[in-house]
């Protein structure tokens, strides 16, 4: 205690030290692997499919990886606090069938749908926020709740019946020409930036460094000042947003109409992306860069093994695989760490 | 605990004149040392609840249909998988460091395709089938717990990881068509339902696989949680991992135990999923959100501490009860599509307000905040 105490004054000073000193190299040991694997499973793919490395084929992947990648970001944070969110698919579900019956119903600018998509999705991530910070349940449970609640609210906007007839307002996440500039499509440009954001966030800014701490030890970080439970709310609700965005994306790359199975899976989907970029499912460890070549290496293998004509549902077995493979050498590299 | 004491003392010291507690005292101390927090208690409450509004509502006629024994016996088809997936997932979340599965409604589907293929296809006698698909089942729990019990992955990890590599190995080695014939149509029979002997007249049509599946896996299991080293084993490496492994208990083997019980009984899932369905689906335990996640919310509904040590079989006995006569319940008062709708509502409310009830009472008791007995509109009046 009086050790401490008469150091007020230089600890801004030591605290600018002290930061460069804890944080982590710019690209961790996991990064560079899944992007060694990453370049071999492209090489692979682009000499025993000719067509794997072309415009038209890296083009629709990348479509593919951005809402994953992008529900990722946040999915990334919930993790790293120590949470898991399993009902971010049923979110998706509940935005897009609002957005696309919005769509249909009025002609509104894509902008308006956007922005309607997204607050309906913060919306519900903060409902789920707030009973995880508050209710002090486990996150996994308190998701499986509010994920039947929210799946019952999207199935009541479906009424029983698919939405058709979808205007392509949307068209600007799309797979069409509409969809990309330069050939790189808009979707995935968002995604990139959206990581580019959220990596400068976790690593210089208080307010992310406060999320390693909540998830390194919650009363560790209450006792150092951390408004905890705020911060919760606020991760919850930025995953519901991403999600909301993540389903604009994902009215726009499906047909004119939008059927109940919407978002299903999505949930392990990203859950399986940011383990594979190496995030700590234990919490107080991980990266969104990590967690947008985990996306990267899923969509890859899955449309890999499409394009090889083996059967499509083989691909999850390589994802599995990729799982365990992913966290294995994470697992390693931490006991290696631990006793050096 | 101390709400016992305190309980019991201010009994004593505050009523002195009276000859003895009178059977409200005795009832007032009961609700006051958490009887009605007891999990099975507000399960088996819950459940009168429910039967007694949907008499009335069926006796004024509200109902769609009648709501009778029959139409609870019927609906016990789907009470016996829900059931028996909710106490793998006992015997694993209880295991504790994270424990959880994933993977049991990917078990169910790879199970059915191998058992249909060895009963139908490869002409096996339906015994050795059975017993060669349970012992399948165990080998793919055994999998999840070597990763995660002596690799150290987490549970959460393995399980999603299998989770994939199960359900896609069924759907490729199926080609995602159902696997049928005539024995396993002839199979149906062991799910369907039928009259009890000797006392069967009186009573309502009860499906078969209450007795041939779920009654015999949970009296072993009870036995085995209750009355076995094994059983006090997990429930100390769930309690306490380290304190366990002092304690001398080969806490990886016991934590891997738990995987391949989970992973049998969903062999044993898949089994009866094939004779509910009458062919082996591929995708019976993973189409739409899967069995796994239901499994998971009866079990925390049931009581099972998500972080381990703490869960017993009534529990998830009467937590599979309460959902599947709710859903039941929902059908004969919303028809129709809404209604399937509104058991998607019901889970989630009723989860999220046991699990948020049941935190805030043990938050509660366990800073001192529960007032003695005697002053109304305490503990007796806030916990339901």
């Amino acid at each position: 205690m009086t050790a401490t105490a008469p150091a007020p004054a230089p600890a801004s000073a030591s605290g600018q030290v002290s930061l460069r000193r804890i944080l982590p190299p710019v690209v961790t040991g996991q990064e560079l692997v899944l992007l060694g694997v990453l370049v071999v499973l492209w090489v692979l793919l682009g000499i025993f499919t000719p067509a794997f490395l072309t415009p038209g084929s890296i083009g629709p992947l990348l479509v593919q990886v951005a809402p994953i990648a992008l529900i990722g970001v946040g999915m990334t944070f919930v993790i790293i606090t120590a949470g898991i969110d399993v009902s971010v698919a049923a979110t998706i579900m509940v935005s897009a069938v609002v957005t696309a019956r919005v769509l249909v119903a009025a002609d509104v600018p894509a902008v308006l749908a956007v922005l309607l998509a997204i607050a309906i999705g913060a919306l519900l991530g903060t409902v789920n926020g707030v009973l995880i910070a508050y209710g002090r349940v486990h996150p996994i449970i308190i998701t499986f709740g509010t994920a039947n609640l929210f799946q019952w609210l999207g199935l009541r906007v479906f009424d029983s019946s698919t939405v058709n007839g979808i205007p392509g307002t949307l068209d600007f996440f799309g797979r069409g020409a509409a969809g990309s500039t330069l050939g790189v499509p808009h979707s995935f440009a968002i995604a990139v930036v959206a990581v580019a954001v959220a990596w400068w966030f976790l690593r210089y800014a208080k307010a992310g460094r406060n999320l390693y701490a909540i998830g390194g030890n919650q009363n560790a970080a209450r006792l150092a000042g951390i408004k905890v439970q705020p911060r919760l709310v606020w991760v919850y609700g930025i995953t519901g947003a991403l999600a909301g965005l993540a389903a604009c994306m994902i009215i726009a790359t499906g047909t004119s109409s939008l059927d109940q199975s919407v978002g299903s899976g999505k949930e392990l989907q990203v859950i399986a992306a940011v383990v594979i970029g190496g995030t700590s499912i234990l919490g107080g460890r991980g990266s969104v860069v990590g967690t947008m070549l985990g996306a990267l290496l899923v969509q890859t293998v899955v449309s890999g093994v499409t394009q090889l004509g083996w059967p499509t549902q083989l691909g999850f077995l390589f994802v599995g695989i990729c799982i365990l493979i992913a966290v294995g050498t994470d697992l390693i590299r931490e006991r290696a760490r631990r006793r050096a | 605990m101390t709400a016992v004491d305190t309980a019991t003392q201010g009994g004593r010291h505050g009523r002195d004149p009276e000859p003895r507690p009178s059977a409200l005292d005795r009832a007032r101390v009961w609700v006051a040392s958490g009887g009605l927090k007891e999990r099975a208690t507000l399960l088996l409450g819950l459940i009168v609840v429910l039967l007694v509004v949907m008499s009335i509502l069926d006796g004024v006629g509200l109902t769609s249909g009648r709501f009778n024994s029959d139409y609870l016996a019927s609906t016990l088809i789907a009470y016996v998988p829900l059931a028996l997936l909710a106490l793998a997932e006992l015997f694993v979340i209880t295991s504790g460091r994270g424990g959880i599965d994933l993977s049991v409604g990917s078990m169910v589907s790879l199970t059915g395709v191998v058992f249909a293929m060895l009963y139908q296809q490869a002409m096996l006698p339906l015994a050795a089938a059975i017993v060669l698909a349970v012992l399948f089942g165990a080998l793919l729990g055994a999998v999840n717990g070597f990763l995660t019990a002596y690799l150290g992955y987490p549970a959460l990890i393995t399980t999603l990881a299998t989770f994939y590599a199960y359900r896609s190995i069924a759907l490729v080695v199926s080609e995602q068509r159902p696997i049928s014939g005539p024995e396993i149509s002839s199979f149906y029979s062991a799910a369907k339902a039928v009259e009890l002997p000797v006392i069967g007249a009186s009573l309502p049509l009860v499906p078969l696989g209450v007795f041939t599946f779920l009654l015999p896996v949970a009296i072993v299991a009870w036995f085995v949680l209750n009355r076995t080293t094994y059983g006090r084993k997990l429930y100390a490496i769930g309690t306490n991992d380290t304190a366990a492994q002092w304690a001398g208990i080969d806490t990886r083997r016991t934590r891997m135990m738990a995987y391949v019980t989970a992973g049998a009984i969903s062999g044993l899932v898949g089994v009866y999923t094939v004779a509910q369905f009458a062919s082996a689906r591929p995708d019976a335990g993973t189409s739409g959100s899967g069995m796994a996640l239901p499994a998971i919310t009866i079990a925390v509904l049931g009581g099972v501490a998500i972080t381990g040590g703490i869960g017993r079989l009534s529990g998830i006995l009467l937590a599979a009860l309460l959902i599947v006569w709710l859903n039941a319940s929902i059908l004969l008062v919303v028809p129709g599509n809404e209604g399937a709708q509104a058991q998607l509502l019901a889970l989630g409310v009723v989860l999220l307000g046991a699990s948020l009830l049941s935190n805030a009472s043990i938050r509660r008791r366990s800073t001192g905040l529960t007032k003695p007995v005697g002053v109304p509109g305490t503990a007796a009046g806030t916990s339901r």
